[in-house]
Parts: C-alpha cells; sequence; structure tokens
C-alpha cells in the first residue's frame, strides 16, 4: 500500500463522525473509491478505527455487496427474483455465462465484464430483468443479450 | 426559509398547486426504476428534442410509478381542463405521432391509449386531480379491470406529483397531518389514533402498530431511536420501492409524527442497497425536508427535534429482521438477536427503538389527516386498511396493486390480473416470498387478511405474490427458495444453517431423478424441525414453501420420484425437449423434425412409430400439448409438429413406403386385451414389440373405437386409421371381434386362460342431460348419432338439428349434420366462446361453415308435440363471478328461449358403459363408474389386470388413451419379466439424426398447411386440412432450436 492509497483512507475514515459504529458506511465508501476491498486496505482500516482484521473481514464477507476480488470495468447483475425464475431467468443466465465464458462471480480474461447473481432487483413487473452497473434492463430476452452488453465496452 | 405556521405551509402548498395544476399541455414521465428500465428516459430524451425543434410551449413532467407495470412505458398527456390520458407500450414513433395529434392538435390518439384520469383516483382530497368530461372512447382508469377493486392509499400520489417536489407534496396535503400533531394532539393522542385505527405492521408480521409504538413509548430512556425498515428483500416485492421513488415524503412525515408520539429524537432509514434511485431520492427529500424546517431542531415551529439518517444496505436479506437490522446499522454482521429484550426496550445501540415498515409509516399521516374511524372501517374485522400487492410472475397484467383486506385472492388473479399469461393453465400463486406459501386453486376463495392467508400456511408478508402457471414445477419452486435462504442464511442457528441446506440436498436429489420413496416424510419432518427450532423468522419460515408445496401439490413430488418425471419440462436432468416431455406419449419430436429437415420420411415416421403406432392420426387430430410448450412458442411461434408429424407418413405412404418396427424375441406369455380402440391397440401394439402374445377382444365389428366411430372423416379418413391399424396386426396382434364380454367369453374365463389382462373399454355411451322426454324421438345421442354415420348409416335429421354441448364431440356432430344437408345447425351452448371446451381450430372451423352458436344457455325441457321432441326451452344465463379455476359461472336469469328443430342432439360428455362394470364386477370400479387403477402402474385391484384409457381415466384424449396404453404395456412386462424391455427396445433402433446445433434465431414465419375452402367442403366428407407440401415441410422443420441438443449439452 503506498502513501496516496493511505491518504485517501485517511480522507474516507475521517469522513465519518463515529467510524467505530459506521463500519459498512465506512466500506462502503472505500469500495466505491477503490472498486473492490484489498486485504491490506482492510487491514489499516480495522488498525485506525481500533478493531480487529477479523472484524472487517467478518462484515466484508457477510454482505454481499462487498467485492474482495478486483471486478470487471462493468458488473452485470442477473436478477434470480421469484418473478424472474419462472419468467426464464434461467434461460437469461445460461445464455451469459455462455457468451461471456464465465461463472458467477468471476470475472472475464480482458476485464470487460463480472457476473454476479442477485435475488431481487425490484423491477418484478417486467421480468426476466438484468442490472448493468447502475443501469436496469426489463423484460429480457436471450435473443437481446448481445445487443445490451455491446452498449457497454 | 423554515416552515412555523400553518400559513407557510399553505404557501409552500401554492407552490405546488402552481406546479401541479400548470396552465398549459404537459407531457407526464413516470421514470422510477421500472420506467427506466422498460425505456422510459429515451422517451422523455425524445420528447425534450421534439418539443424545442417543434417550439412547442409545453411542459415535462416526471412522477413515480403508478403501478401499471405490465403496460410500460407509459407517457401520459395533460391538456389543460381536460382529463389526462395515458399511454401505453410507448416507443418514440408512437411519441411523436402523440405529441403531434394529441399535446398539439389536441385530440387524443385512441389506438394507443390505456385509459384517462377524469378525477381523482385515490383517496386524497387535497388539490386533487382536475374533474374533467371524460373524452369518448378511452376508458376512465375507474373502469379498467386493473383498478376496479383498488383503494389508493398508500399510493395517494405515487404517479401524480414529482417524487422530488416537496412543494407538490405539500399541495396534496403534505405535513398538515404532522403539524396537527406536532400542535394540536399529544404524544399519547397520536399513539390512541394510531391503535384505534387497527393499522398493523405491514412489513409482514402484522404487529398492531400503535401497541408497538406504546412500548417504545412506555420504556425507560434517556435517547430513543425510530427506524424505517427499507429493506424490501423479498423477491418479488418491490412496493416499498414505489413509495421511496414516488412519494417519499410520506414516509418521512410519518417518521415525524411517529417520533414525537414515542419520544425519539434520532431514526434511520435503512434501504436496501439494491435500490440505488430510492437512496438518491431520499437523501434529497431529506435535504429538502431539513431547509423547510421539517426535519432537525424545532420542525414545524415546534419544541420537538427529530434527526433523520440514511443508511444504506449491503446487500443482505436477513437485514430486513429488525435485530438483524439494528446490528448492521451498528456496523456489525447482519445476525438476528434473541427477543426479549425486544427492540422497544433495548434496541439501536441498546436504546429503546421502534422499527415500521415503509408502508405502515406512509400510512400514519392519512390516518391523522382522516381518522381512525375512516380507516378502521375499510378491511376485515382482524386486519384494517389496504395493502399494495406486487402481482408479478406469469400473469397477464402485472403491477402494483393496493387493495382493501378482504378482497379474494381469486379476485385479484382474475378480475384484475386478467388470469394467466399466453391462455396456460393458472396453477399457483406464491404470497409472502421465501417465508410464505402458495396458494392453488381450490383455495383461491379466501379474503385476504393475516389470519386467512396463515390458516392456509401461506403468509402476507411483504405483499409479493407471484403466479404460476402449468409450466412452473412446484419441487423447483420449492428449491428455488431453499436455495434463497440456505444463502442468505445468517448461519448462528444450527438447524436453519444446517437443517436448511440438507433440505435442499433433498430437493436437488428429487429434481434430478435421484429421489427416493422416504424422501417426502424427511423433507416434512426436518422441515417442521427447522421451523420451530430457529431463532428468527428468516429459519422459522424458510420451510414454509416446502410444507405448503408438500402439501397441495404432493402429487409433482410424487412424480419426480416415482416416474422420474418433471411434467413441467423444468428439472433439466429429467428431459432432454420440453416438447417430447410434455407428450404423454413421449415421441421424440426434435429427432422426427431433424429427420424430415433432412429428406428422410420414412425414417421419421419409424422414429414416430417407436412411441407412439398412431401418428397419422395424431398428425390429425391431436391436440398437440407439445406445441404450447415448444421453445420456439417464445420466440416467434411455436413450430407445427402436428402437420409434421401427418406429412412425414403421408409421404412415406404416398411413396408405399412400409416401416420398419423393432421387435424382442417373442416370449411364451400370453395377455389379452378387451377393447380394440386407442389403447387396447396401443397396448396390443407395445406388448407385441415386447414379445408378447396379444389377442385383442374387440365387441364391434371393427377396431378403431373412438377413432373410427366418433372422428369424422373429414377430420380422419378410414384409410389413414385403417392403414395405422394394419402395421398393429402386421407385427403379429390377434384380434377376436364381434366378441362381448360375458356375452361371447366369461371374465374369468379370460382371467383363467391369460397371463394378464387390460381392460380398455373407453367411456363410449353419452352421458343423459336428465331432463324428461329426452328417449323421445327426435332426440339423439351424440355419440350414437356419429357412430351411425360413420357406419354408413344416414340418420334423418330433419331440415333443422340443435346440438347440445360444447365440446368436440358436439361440434363433430355440428359440421357432420352440415355435410349431411342439413340446413339449419344450431350449437348451443351453457358458457361462452371461449369457455368451450372442443379445439379452438373446430370451433372457427364450425363457425366458417355456417354454425349457428347460442351461448349461455342451459336446457330446462323438452318441448314434446304428438309423442315427439320437437325442441328444448332453454334457460338464459348469464356471466357470473370467476370461480377458482378462471372460468365465469354462468348464472341463471329469469329469461328463456324456444329452440325448435327436426333433430335434438345431446352432447355433454361421455361414461363409461356399467354393463361392463357390471360384468366384471363392483370391486373394479370408483365412484365415479370408471375402472379404478393405481396412478403410475395401472394396475387395477386384482394383480393380473390392468386398465387405461377413458375407461380408467374418463373421457380424456386419444393421445392420452395411446400414452396409456403404452405406459400399461411397460407395467405388465415389468411385472411379467422383472425388467424394463423398453431399454431392450431403446437399444434395438437403429434410426440416427443429425446432432448440429441449428443456427436459426432469426424470425420466421409459422408454416401453414392449407385448407379446403368453406363453402367447398360442407358438401362432402372430404378431409378438410391439406398435407404440407415437402417446401413448406422443410422451412418448418428448419425452425426448431433442437432443445434436446442444447439439453444434453448442458447435461454434460
Amino acid at each position: 500500500m503506498n502513501k496516496k492509497e493511505k491518504t485517501i483512507l485517511d480522507e474516507i475514515i475521517s469522513s465519518i463522525p463515529n467510524p467505530i459504529n459506521s463500519k459498512i458506511s465506512l466500506l462502503q465508501k472505500v469500495q466505491a473509491r477503490f472498486e473492490y476491498l484489498k486485504e491490506e486496505h482492510m487491514k489499516y482500516i480495522a488498525k485506525s478505527i481500533g478493531t480487529s482484521y477479523t472484524d472487517i473481514y467478518g462484515i466484508a464477507t457477510f454482505y454481499s455487496y462487498f467485492n474482495l476480488y478486483p471486478a470487471g470495468r462493468h458488473t452485470i447483475l442477473i436478477c434470480e427474483g421469484t418473478s424472474c425464475h419462472v419468467k426464464g431467468g434461467q434461460r437469461i443466465r445460461k445464455k451469459l455465462k455462455d457468451m461471456l465464458g464465465i461463472d458467477i462471480k468471476e470475472t472475464t480474461p480482458d476485464k470487460r465484464f463480472s457476473l454476479k447473481s442477485i435475488r431481487c432487483l425490484g423491477c418484478c413487473g417486467i421480468s426476466p430483468v438484468i442490472m448493468v452497473d447502475k443501469e436496469t434492463f426489463g423484460r429480457v430476452k436471450p435473443t437481446a443479450l448481445e445487443d445490451i452488453l455491446s452498449k457497454f465496452k | 426559509m423554515k416552515i412555523q405556521k400553518l400559513s407557510d405551509l399553505e404557501e409552500i402548498g401554492k407552490i405546488g398547486e402552481k406546479t401541479l395544476r400548470r396552465g398549459k399541455p404537459q407531457l407526464i414521465f413516470g421514470l422510477g426504476t421500472c420506467g427506466i428500465a422498460s425505456g422510459g428516459a429515451p422517451l422523455k430524451d425524445f420528447a425534450v428534442e421534439y418539443l424545442r425543434k417543434t417550439k412547442t410551449d409545453a411542459g415535462i413532467s416526471i412522477v413515480g410509478c403508478i403501478g401499471l407495470c405490465y403496460v410500460e412505458p407509459l407517457v401520459d398527456v395533460k391538456l389543460p381542463g381536460k382529463p389526462r390520458v395515458t399511454y401505453r407500450d410507448m416507443t418514440v414513433e408512437k411519441l411523436k405521432r402523440v405529441i403531434d395529434e394529441h399535446l398539439i392538435g389536441g385530440r387524443p390518439v385512441k389506438e394507443y391509449a390505456l385509459a384517462q384520469l377524469a378525477g381523482e383516483l385515490s383517496v386524497n382530497v387535497n388539490c386533487p386531480l382536475e374533474s374533467t368530461t371524460p373524452y369518448e372512447g378511452i376508458p376512465t382508469y375507474q373502469e379498467l379491470p386493473f383498478f376496479l377493486k383498488q383503494l389508493r392509499i398508500v399510493l395517494r400520489n405515487c404517479g401524480v406529483i414529482n417524487p422530488d417536489s416537496l412543494e407538490e407534496y405539500v399541495a396534496r396535503g403534505g405535513y398538515k397531518s404532522a403539524f396537527k400533531a406536532l400542535h394540536e394532539m399529544k404524544p399519547e393522542e397520536v399513539i390512541e389514533v394510531v391503535k384505534s385505527s387497527g393499522l398493523r405492521g405491514r412489513g409482514g408480521a402484522g404487529f398492531p402498530t400503535g401497541l408497538k409504538w406504546q412500548f417504545a413509548r412506555n420504556a425507560k430512556g434517556d435517547k430513543k431511536y425510530i427506524i424505517c425498515n427499507a429493506d424490501e428483500g423479498d423477491p418479488g416485492a418491490y412496493m416499498n420501492r414505489a413509495v421511496l421513488e414516488g412519494d417519499p415524503h410520506t414516509v418521512i412525515e410519518g417518521m415525524v409524527i411517529g417520533a414525537y408520539a414515542i419520544g425519539a429524537s434520532e431514526g434511520y432509514l435503512y434501504v436496501r442497497a439494491e435500490y440505488p434511485l430510492a437512496v438518491k431520492t431520499l437523501e434529497k427529500s431529506i435535504k429538502d425536508a431539513e431547509k423547510y424546517g421539517l426535519l432537525g431542531e424545532n420542525i414545524l415551529g415546534s419544541n420537538f427535534s427529530f434527526k433523520l439518517n440514511i443508511m444504506e444496505g449491503a446487500g443482505a436479506f436477513v437485514c430486513g429482521e429488525e435485530t438483524a437490522l439494528m446490528a448492521s446499522i451498528e456496523g456489525k454482521r447482519g445476525e438476528p438477536h434473541p427477543r426479549p429484550p425486544f427492540p422497544a426496550e433495548a434496541g439501536l445501540f441498546g436504546k429503546p427503538t421502534n422499527i415500521n415498515n415503509v408502508e405502515s409509516w406512509n400510512t400514519v399521516p392519512i390516518i391523522i389527516e382522516k381518522g381512525a374511524a375512516w380507516y378502521s372501517s375499510i378491511g376485515t374485522k382482524g386486519t384494517k386498511g389496504t395493502k399494495v400487492f406486487s402481482l408479478v410472475g406469469k400473469i397477464n397484467r402485472s403491477g402494483l396493486v393496493e387493495i382493501p383486506f378482504g378482497t379474494t385472492v381469486k379476485d385479484v388473479i382474475y378480475e384484475i390480473g386478467g388470469g394467466a399469461q399466453n391462455n396456460r393453465a393458472f396453477k399457483a400463486v406464491q404470497t409472502g416470498g421465501p417465508s410464505g406459501g402458495c396458494i392453488p386453486p381450490e383455495h383461491l376463495d379466501v379474503g385476504i387478511d393475516y389470519e386467512n392467508l396463515k390458516a392456509l400456511g401461506a403468509i402476507v408478508g411483504s405483499g409479493g405474490m407471484v403466479v404460476m402457471d402449468e409450466d412452473t414445477c412446484m419441487v423447483d419452486v420449492a428449491k428455488y427458495f431453499l436455495g434463497f435462504t440456505t444463502e442468505e442464511s445468517c448461519g448462528q442457528c444450527t438447524l436453519c444453517r444446517v437443517g436448511l441446506r440438507r433440505l435442499l440436498d433433498v430437493l436437488d436429489r428429487i429434481s434430478t431423478g435421484e429421489g427416493k420413496e422416504s424422501d417426502i416424510d424427511t423433507l416434512n419432518h426436518l422441515a417442521i424441525q427447522v421451523r420451530d427450532g430457529s431463532l428468527c423468522a428468516l429459519g422459522g419460515t424458510a420451510p414454509n414453501p416446502v410444507l405448503t408445496t408438500l402439501s397441495y401439490f404432493r402429487n409433482e413430488y410424487e412424480e419426480h420420484i416415482k416416474q422420474k418425471k418433471c411434467i413441467a419440462s423444468v428439472c433439466a436432468t429429467l428431459f432432454d425437449a420440453p416438447c417430447q416431455n410434455t407428450c404423454p406419449a413421449g415421441t421424440n419430436v426434435p429427432g422426427y423434425i431433424q429427420l424430415i429437415r433432412d429428406g428422410k420420411y420414412q425414417k421419421a415416421y419409424e422414429l414416430n412409430l417407436e412411441d407412439n403406432p398412431f401418428p397419422s392420426i395424431c398428425g390429425r387430430v391431436c391436440e398437440h400439448p407439445c406445441e404450447g410448450r415448444c421453445q420456439r412458442g417464445q420466440f416467434d411461434e411455436p413450430i407445427a409438429i402436428r402437420e409434421l408429424k401427418r406429412f412425414c407418413v403421408d409421404k412415406t405412404l404416398e411413396k408405399k413406403g412400409k416401416p420398419s418396427i423393432t421387435k424382442l424375441k417373442p416370449n411364451n406369455k400370453q395377455v389379452a386385451i378387451v377393447g380394440g380402440g386407442p389403447s387396447g391397440l396401443s397396448a396390443a401394439y407395445f406388448l407385441t414389440k415386447l414379445g408378447y402374445s396379444t389377442t385383442i377382444f374387440e365387441s364391434s365389428g371393427k377396431l378403431g373405437g373412438m377413432m373410427r366411430w366418433a372422428i369424422p372423416k373429414y377430420r380422419l379418413p378410414h384409410r389413414v386409421l385403417d392403414n395405422d391399424i394394419k402395421n398393429i396386426l402386421d407385427i403379429g396382434v390377434k384380434v377376436r371381434l364381434g366378441c362381448i364380454i360375458g356375452k361371447d367369453v366369461t371374465f374369468s374365463e379370460l382371467a383363467e386362460k391369460y397371463d394378464v389382462l387390460y381392460l380398455a373399454v373407453g367411456a363410449q355411451l353419452d352421458q343423459k342431460l336428465g331432463l324428461e322426454g329426452e328417449n323421445l324421438p327426435g332426440m339423439m345421442p351424440g355419440l350414437k348419432f356419429l357412430h351411425d354415420v360413420n357406419n354408413g348409416v344416414k340418420p334423418h335429421i330433419g331440415n333443422s338439428i340443435v346440438i347440445i354441448g360444447g365440446g368436440n364431440v358436439a361440434v363433430d356432430v355440428a359440421r357432420t349434420a352440415k355435410r349431411l344437408g342439413c340446413e339449419k345447425v344450431t350449437m348451443c351452448y351453457r358458457r361462452e366462446k371461449e369457455d368451450m371446451p372442443a379445439y379452438t381450430e373446430e370451433c372457427d372451423a364450425a363457425w366458417e361453415e355456417g354454425i349457428n352458436f347460442h351461448f349461455l344457455v342451459a336446457p330446462e325441457k323438452v318441448i314434446e308435440k304428438d309423442g315427439r321432441a320437437v325442441g328444448v326451452v332453454f334457460k338464459k344465463m348469464k356471466i357470473g363471478n370467476y370461480d377458482k379455476w378462471g372460468r365465469r359461472t354462468p348464472l341463471p336469469t329469469e329469461q328463456t328461449i324456444e329452440v325448435m328443430a327436426d333433430t335434438i342432439v345431446t352432447a355433454i360428455g361421455q361414461v363409461v358403459d356399467q354393463k361392463f362394470i357390471d360384468t366384471i364386477g363392483h370391486e373394479f370400479a370408483t365412484s365415479r363408474g370408471t375402472i379404478k387403477v393405481d396412478k403410475y402402474n395401472q394396475r387395477t385391484t386384482n394383480l393380473k389386470v390392468y386398465a387405461g384409457g377413458d375407461a380408467a381415466t374418463g373421457p380424456a384424449s386419444v393421445i392420452d388413451a395411446i400414452s396409456q396404453g403404452k405406459n400399461a404395456a411397460r407395467s405388465i412386462d415389468k411385472m411379467l419379466s422383472g425388467e424394463d424391455g423398453f431399454i431392450e427396445l431403446k437399444k434395438k433402433s437403429k434410426i440416427k439424426y443429425s446432432m448440429k446445433l441449428p443456427d436459426n434465431e432469426k424470425k420466421m414465419i409459422r408454416q401453414k398447411p392449407s385448407e379446403l375452402l368453406a363453402k367447398e367442403r360442407v358438401c362432402s366428407f372430404d378431409e378438410v386440412v391439406q398435407c404440407m407440401d415437402a417446401r413448406c415441410a422443410k422451412k418448418e422443420a428448419e425452425r426448431c432450436f433442437r432443445c434436446d441438443i442444447m439439453s444434453k449439452e448442458a447435461k454434460e
């Protein structure tokens, strides 16, 4: 960990009034800045706010939003909610896996896409649904996936 | 400026009113997450650009979700003084036209319009939607089935106001209640009002809100908290999101009132991270509220101060549980704690805390405004008010629906939702997400409230209602939910952590064909233990989907275990192609379609014969359940599987080809088959292929059963039937015609002489009307009519004929009568056209041929004259409510109608001839008069006697009868030889076909065979539907996706 990263982490920690009681928000900010939670960063944060690495690691692994590995430039979230499931969400999942050549929780070799599944995006009225970065797509057909992904370089 | 007096509030309200009641034309866009995901944003961008280009002076408003998800993206147009018109399924092209013609030109585009708002839709009375004269030809929202039963309280502003505008919220009455509470009421009074209203927590548990507030108020502590649980994690539920994105201030105001009542000085809005737009909207709303003095110090000029924070979740379903949620706010792992102590005593950071759901907080201001008595007048005795439900899944009209408690599930599914999509059969509705259960058709009549749903094993929960149809596998549903809860379990409790995983393992085995007979008991037993032994509601309710699916759909579990069959074609390991899996006979559809594509017609015919001895018949009259499940149907249109089947047979016969049929070595066992119809012939065929010596005993002079006697020749020429029968006779099946059991040979003789008997006598008698005079001359049973005609005997029917009934037999009689020269042919059916059980294509053909129809008439009396029936008095029926199966119940009116005719035919159903039951003995019969058999092996109560076809099932289709014969042959073989000869037979099959995945994902129209024109065909019994030509057949075969190849590859 270089000095620049240390400075950024210090900034983030001091931007939170009571970091020991706001560990989740703290880690969310760190991930927003560095894209994922690196081990050395987590260790530094633990020391700085006065807790153990185990504590921070325990939180990072409990909540599915935290990535402990570098993600691709774009994250594809496949919704596996009930409505998406009964309306063919599995076909979307399979097509994406085939198209990208990776499994869920993996990143393409060219680091363009990461694939994740998520339990419900709350767009059940227009299922099946996927989300790429912060954009949501509804009524997705397997044949439409090429077009959707082509927008994300 | 800080709002301190009522007049300040009113001033802000006036600003809001100005934007709500703009004096110029408006375009309104719903841009909640769903609106955007449906493509709403590019529409708005286009509109902005187009208005600028055309220099149109119109405003653009953004509103939240109105709940009409099934027709998104929506765009609304409002001209001053005119109703607001909602346009559905909008595209840029359509929007351009709407802007030109309606916004600028002043004339609504009716064909794009869904409905119009000609007045206020919700219970809100402040700055209501303008009351205007509706445009003609466009239904009002109140007239839409989707809105008919809705009562919009929670959703009072959604889709009406700009969610980012606090001013518009105030115009609609916002923060008046907070003002009233803070200045005119004591905290205890506020609590009393909430108590008397009967409001129960909308998060799922349904605990009385007022009481909960009371506990928190009474608790001792220097600092108290309130929390809004906006961690809407239930898959299928998104009603909280709609409120947070569309009308966020209702929640903030509710929390201000609640904090005041309880004495809390700080609060948290815990929003799940998966709702980024909601988080953004709330952040802005809180800032605005603080700016106006509605949050922070001295709210609304009172002594009360309250700070509201937002916390974003991080993706853990368990954090919806209140103690886990509080742990999460404290920055810890979201692990639930035992209660007591309850949050009201010691909650967040150890302080007294009150947690409520988004909808609960949202409802508080309107209860304060309109009073507890008003609220408690809505709903049922035990559950007051309304609830927003998300009606999603396989439903025609999906979206957010707010209904008073007490509305029946049936009304939600059929009246509001329009029933299951694509004419698939409704199977169940899952309520309450992973904590809930499924409700099958039998229980749809229940009025929705907390107690009623609990009694069924389901819950109201978050309000998610996921509709499932016949293509949903209930074992897979249980597995799906358990997959979810297993992952989301925090892991503290062994029974939850390990128990759920073990339940999932069992379900996994069952869904991959490795289920054991003991598994059902294991699931029940373990599910109950997990339910009772878990600390929090996640583990406590996770077994519910298993328990309810086992309770209502046990047959599906049994089929998966005993037959390794997934009837819904979902559990991928258990089948290759859904068409083949759906065919009762298991015909290798992709195989023969590939062979047709490659020009190998005879091989295609032979491949059919491996599973079904009657391909030319099924190729003409089968109701093709395979096509209903064809995956191509999701892309453009299903493959014409039936027509292709007929094609390969006809082409082979044209070239005088003789199909070769594989057989095993003969053994010395003998089987007698009673009945030479489709089921008996099929059983004889397969048993002979398996090596048995079979003899068919047929009471009439010819083989064929209903195929010969009931199906008219214009649908099934007899030369075609005779050809199929010849194939069966040629492999060595013996026949005794004109042989009646009990007369020419006794039942016990048969039982003695043969190793096994198969009874397939069908259901060949017409069901009686039960009316006096039904045996008079002039009355005729439908099957007898068809039998005579097929036998070459022309019945005297005169010039006019009336047929009572709506099934295939009735339509066959009608079309036959037309061909016999009868001028006036009328069908009389007691329900409506779309309810007729006859094939749609048959009904349409009858219509084209000039047959008349009376719908909604039920026979009441036979009109007699001189000892002859000359007509029927029918009671006119009217449409009643939906029954549990989605059909409207016909109800009698006072009116009658007399229909006179030379001949009256009854065709209301078929029954098994009870004389046969008398012959074999009533110990063989069910209470319905059919032969009692084991569902899986088709054995009767006598170990040597099997039965199948209509005689066992009651009237069913020809493919059902054929598959029953095949299944019985298999069971008999297993019983007699101890092995499964079908596996041997499959090995002997030498038919190979290409396994190359086709590249055909471009739209191609479905090929149609030609038909004789209606005017020509009514003069003869010539076959109406023609065979496809080779070019069309090849094109059609090329459309097949070869789901079997994809499936095989996936399994590897």
